[in-house]
């Protein structure tokens, strides 16, 4: 490796966000370095050992659709899979597994070492190297100087990160791993708006000493799940189940009786923590009425004994979590191998982002993961991609893409983060997607993958398999659609057989998949309709399309109504200041986060449809002097 | 900068709220022609004058007037225009305004004809300020205000209603998002009981609100006072015609007297009692007891007082005289008349004017009064027009929820009810104020221990 050379992108950390952004950097064509402070950590799961779950499996999907690294590393490392609201419609099923930490971390570093255009380094990075208000490269601890036309930061928890057990507190980026002071206190000389941010982790746990006979057994699905569009069950390692423990009385008593104790309750604290991840404690004290809190037993890995209690997130003293996890049935004793801690840390402020990730204030640098304020290894995965896709991109002086909110749950994601900004670390739920019912896992390939071919993040292999399944379900539908069935004739009876309320006018084979009593398989029993496809995924797809057909056009009108203030551009330079009828605080608001179209401008809070309007006139009028000009 | 074509179609009142004689209605989109096929039963002739008839959705009439119908972009706006001229008062345009919103229409913000006819280059540049000033983004706040100036009930139940649907929506997402979770989620039939309760409230808040009294039945003026106080009087000078008998002969007005009238578009029913005071004549008695009963009911009495009377300079003379009607505690307007024969006559109190129903001296001040009193604002979004809106708002919601029903009944699909609750919430937000999708989460969390 020539390190004297100029790359077109350097990113900077090797974690969810840093491993999607190099290889999509990579992937686009751009020669890209990686630079970590411990090439041992690539890939690393510095919380739950778990990928997944709903919204966030949704992500992982599109990531997947996209040629990401995520949804493949997941499937070599996987060790319970499962598919949540597998009762509910394919709009909110989302595909959840459980990690082994070890093949997660060497399933990504294969996937880094082979892709190509990509160099990998173990540096941490001290500073930026700037000129004006462009980055032109990075230097490293021992002073190193390299150079690129991009690069994306993605330093997750470790700028100046502060970890909480107790009373007590150290600097540290992730227990065991130093943090990047250095980088921290330069970047907050850049004029960007930081705030201070709270996550937590439980204590681990020996499950040599954890008596698994009183515990509740979960096991994963049969069949077993697979989570990329290109995986395969056959990549699965073995599998096994995660179990469910209970908090009691006792365990409520040791912690009121502790409270003083916590870092969170005794005002060390001052970033905020996620309203939907608390504490312990914030759960005792919060919720008091509760006797009992459940508390997921999963496992660390087919090859250690390491147990992760998801749901005993903690920050008091490492005493008091000995005593609290002995109070619970089949904990007796336990022995801890980690403590819980508090870690807070700083963000940047995600308004001060471009749709692409760029920073307003810095060309050519781009952040992507939780120092852009959210949590998460698929929030942070997701970003990273974008983040690594646009800075190729800008190397190579190419436009940015960035999905909108009615495309993907990335979309949703970024278009939250810049235009509302947020307070807590920020989580995908599917609650925040307007158009739920169109995003869905299952179709994350069709939303996706030909985008991605365009932007050179799709390789000849996917896109051939995605060919082939799209192709498939348009055939397939196309055949149901023209599939007529009368009330009146021979076939009626063996259709009527299958059917909850027997066929009174003519319809044809799609019509009746849209029933809910019928799926695609029993359609399939019926002769007159056989034999179908036998890809199960296009099956699928026919039938949720089918499911859904009424819905998805309204969701697509909307869209379409929408649109054209997604076109809409607003310039660069376009003064708020001085609009009458636009309230100030609006006008400062504007100003300060700039939005880039006129619908993005529609969805920042405190919006009204007159300011919308006002905009729209202000716009036409600066429109007609430049043609008058 | 595209050209704008392809949006929503818009529909408004265009004459400022019943200025008598013509009200237009104008509707300007790409739903322009279809909406002209549904209420005229044919599409005119582009730039000519049809005098036509406008057809209720079951068909039957609804106004006699003239339809013009312009086609893009040679209109006004740019855009396929229709404008239907009607002679009717404000509640037959009202009618005519939501025919077109039932063809797909929706009620036009404050300048937004006029930003469309700027954004489509059918303005030029000077009028820039001009337009934006007429989109002051204030005027949007209008018809929540409305809704908070209107008396209690409805807003009241309104804001239950919405409270219903919250919690209900809590409920529904957080099975969806969070379904590994102890919570105590609802059965599928006690989401349906809820859906269906709520379902019916928004029944009743629609059947108040379209009951409303500013806008169906306009609101009801009792005219009282002593026997030949020239109650009739103002009765007649206010309807403009003769409707009630006028004699110098004190207890001429023996029953109730009803008059419909309009004050720059405000529907008013005026009613006329008989003279309070005590009488040993039986019909008379009978038309006392009734006008007491509708003065009971009135929205907003006309104290009418005799200025010439010379006891009216007592300091005790309302006490005396008018104490039960004060207790009643409703809006009064007192009235002094024949200052023709008074002079003018020294107004001795607060909610009070003078005038002559015999000559009409001071009738515009008493009908501002009127006006005021009611919160009536004839030129900007007022109540009127802020009704309309809910109304719109309060059936999308509706129909939305009727969706969701028939989703969770029929389908079983819990998502597409919680995509049917969005949708209805977001309808009912128009009136409310905004709830995000952040602020239902902030629900959740403080409902549910959620912490996985």
């Amino acid at each position: 490796m020539n390190l004297k050379q100029q790359f077109d992108v350097i990113v900077i950390g090797g974690g969810h966000a840093g491993t999607e952004a190099a290889t999509a950097a990579a992937r686009a064509g751009a020669n890209t370095l990686l630079l970590t402070h411990n090439i041992e950590t690539l890939g690393q799961m510095s919380c739950n050992p778990s990928i997944g779950g709903i919204g966030k499996g949704h992500l992982v999907k599109e990531i997947d659709a996209l040629g990401g690294v995520m949804a493949r590393a997941i499937d070599q490392a996987g060790i319970q899979f499962r598919i949540l609201n597998s009762s509910k419609g394919a709009a909110v099923r989302a595909t959840r597994a459980q990690a082994d930490r070890i093949l997660y971390k060497q399933a990504v570093r294969t996937i880094l070492e082979n892709q190509e255009n990509l160099t990998l380094f173990q540096e941490a990075v001290d500073d930026l190297m700037l000129e004006n208000d462009h980055v032109v490269g990075v230097i490293t601890q021992t002073g190193l100087k390299i150079k690129a036309k991009t690069v994306v930061l993605t330093a997750g928890t470790f700028l100046d990160g502060k970890i909480h057990i107790g009373q007590n507190n150290y600097r540290g980026g992730r227990a065991g791993d130093p943090p990047s002071i250095a980088l921290a206190q330069r970047l907050r000389g850049y004029n960007l708006r930081v705030g201070r941010l709270k996550t937590g982790t439980p204590p681990r746990i020996d499950g040599r000493t954890v008596d698994f006979s009183v515990l509740g057994v979960q096991a994963g699905d049969d069949p077993v799940p697979v989570f990329s569009f290109m995986g395969d069950r056959s990549e699965h390692p073995r599998q096994i189940p995660c179990h469910i423990a209970y908090t009691n009385e006792k365990t409520a008593q040791i912690i009121r009786d502790n409270l003083g104790l916590s870092a969170m309750y005794s005002g060390n604290i001052e970033g905020i923590g996620p309203r939907y991840c608390p504490s312990i404690e914030d759960k005792i004290v919060r919720f008091a009425d509760k006797l009992s809190h459940q508390v997921f037993i999963e496992p660390e890995g087919l090859n250690t004994h390491e147990l992760y209690p998801n749901g005993l997130s903690t920050s008091l003293p490492f005493e008091v979590q000995v005593d609290f996890i002995r109070s619970m049935k089949g904990f007796e004793n336990a022995h801890l191998l980690r403590p819980g801690y508090a870690i807070e840390y700083d963000f940047f402020d995600p308004r001060d982002l471009k749709p692409s990730l760029e920073t307003k204030q810095i060309h050519g640098l781009f952040f992507a993961g939780q120092i852009n304020g959210t949590t998460g290894y698929e929030e942070a995965a997701a970003q990273g991609l974008i983040a690594g896709l646009n800075a190729a991109r800008k190397a190579q002086d190419k436009l940015s893409w960035t999905p909108r909110r009615d495309e993907a749950y990335i979309g949703v994601l970024i278009d939250d983060l810049i235009t509302r900004g947020t307070l807590e670390p920020y989580r995908m739920f599917t609650s925040r997607a307007e158009y739920r019912l169109l995003l869905r896992e299952d179709n994350a390939d069709l939303r996706l993958t030909a985008i991605g071919r365009d932007l050179s993040l799709v390789d000849d292999h996917r896109w051939q398999s995605f060919c082939t399944k799209r192709d498939s379900v348009i055939i397939e539908t196309e055949r149901l659609k023209k599939l007529w069935v009368s009330p009146v004739s021979e076939l009626v009876h063996s259709v009527n057989a299958i059917l909850e309320k027997p066929l009174l006018k003519d319809q044809n084979a799609l019509d009746l998949l849209r029933r809910p009593e019928i799926n695609y398989a029993q359609l399939m029993s019926v002769d007159c309709f056989a034999p179908g496809v036998t890809d199960e995924k296009v099956a699928e797809q026919v039938e949720i399309q089918a499911k859904y057909s009424g819905y998805i056009d309204r969701q697509e009108q909307d869209i379409e109504k929408q649109r054209r203030y997604e076109e809409l551009m607003i310039p660069d330079d376009f003064t708020y200041n001085g609009i009458s009828g636009l309230s100030n605080e609006l006008q400062q608001k504007l100003t300060q986060i700039r939005p880039t179209t006129v619908a993005m401008a529609m969805r920042m809070p405190g919006m009204t449809p007159a300011a919308t309007s006002l905009l729209l006139v202000h716009l036409k009028k600066r429109q007609k002097i430049m043609n008058v000009a | 900068m595209p050209h704008l074509q392809t949006q929503d179609t818009i529909t408004a009142i265009a004459t400022a709220a019943g200025r008598g004689g013509i009200g237009i209605v104008r509707v300007s989109g790409p739903l322009t022609k279809h909406i002209a096929q549904k209420i005229l039963k044919t599409v005119p002739t582009p730039r000519q004058v049809h005098t036509t008839k406008f057809y209720a959705a079951d068909g039957s009439i609804i106004d006699d007037g003239i339809a013009l119908y312009f086609v893009a972009p040679h209109s006004f706006t740019g855009e396929d225009v229709l404008e239907l001229q009607g002679h009717g008062g404000a509640i037959v345009l009202d009618q005519v305004l939501k025919r077109t919103i039932e063809g797909g229409a929706r009620l036009a913000r404050p300048g937004e004809f006029s930003e469309r006819a700027f954004l489509n280059d059918k303005i030029d540049l000077t009028q820039a300020e001009a337009i934006a000033d007429l989109i002051d983004a204030s005027s949007e706040q209008a018809a929540r205000a409305a809704m908070r100036s209107l008396q209690g009930e409805f807003s009241k139940k309104i804001n239950h209603l919405v409270e219903q649907l919250i919690h209900l929506r809590t409920y529904v997402e957080a099975s969806i998002d969070f379904p590994e979770e102890e919570i105590d989620f609802l059965s599928d039939g006690k989401v349906q009981q809820q859906v269906e309760q709520i379902k019916t409230q928004l029944t009743d808040v629609l059947a108040a609100a379209q009951q409303g009294v500013l806008l169906k039945d306009g609101i009801t003026v009792v005219i009282a006072g002593k026997p030949n106080a020239g109650k009739s009087s103002l009765l007649n000078c206010l309807s403009e015609r003769d409707s009630a008998i006028v004699t110098e002969v004190a207890g001429t007005t023996r029953d109730v007297l009803r008059e419909h009238i309009q004050i720059d578009g405000l529907p008013l029913h005026i009613l006329d009692t008989a003279g309070l005071r005590h009488s040993e004549d039986l019909v008379e008695q009978e038309g006392i007891r009734r006008a007491w009963l509708e003065i009971s009911k009135a929205d907003l009495i006309l104290l009418v007082i005799d200025s010439t009377d010379n006891e009216i300079n007592n300091a005790d003379y309302f006490e005396k005289n008018y104490s039960d009607i004060f207790a009643l505690n409703k809006p009064i307007i007192i009235v002094f008349n024949k200052i023709d024969l008074s002079g003018t006559c020294n107004v001795p109190l607060h909610a009070s004017l003078s005038l002559s129903a015999k000559t009409g001296a001071g009738l515009p001040e008493l009908k501002q009064a009127i006006k005021k009193l009611v919160g009536f604002q004839p030129h900007n979004e007022n109540n009127f027009l802020a009704r309309r809106r809910h109304l719109d708002a309060l059936e999308r919601a509706q129909n939305y929820l009727q969706q969701g029903s028939i989703q969770l009944t029929e389908q079983r699909a819990g998502e597409l009810l919680a995509e049917d609750l969005r949708q209805a919430q977001n309808c009912l937000n128009e009136i409310t104020g905004e709830f995000t999708s952040d602020d239902l989460l902030g629900r959740i969390f403080s409902s549910f221990c959620i912490g996985k």
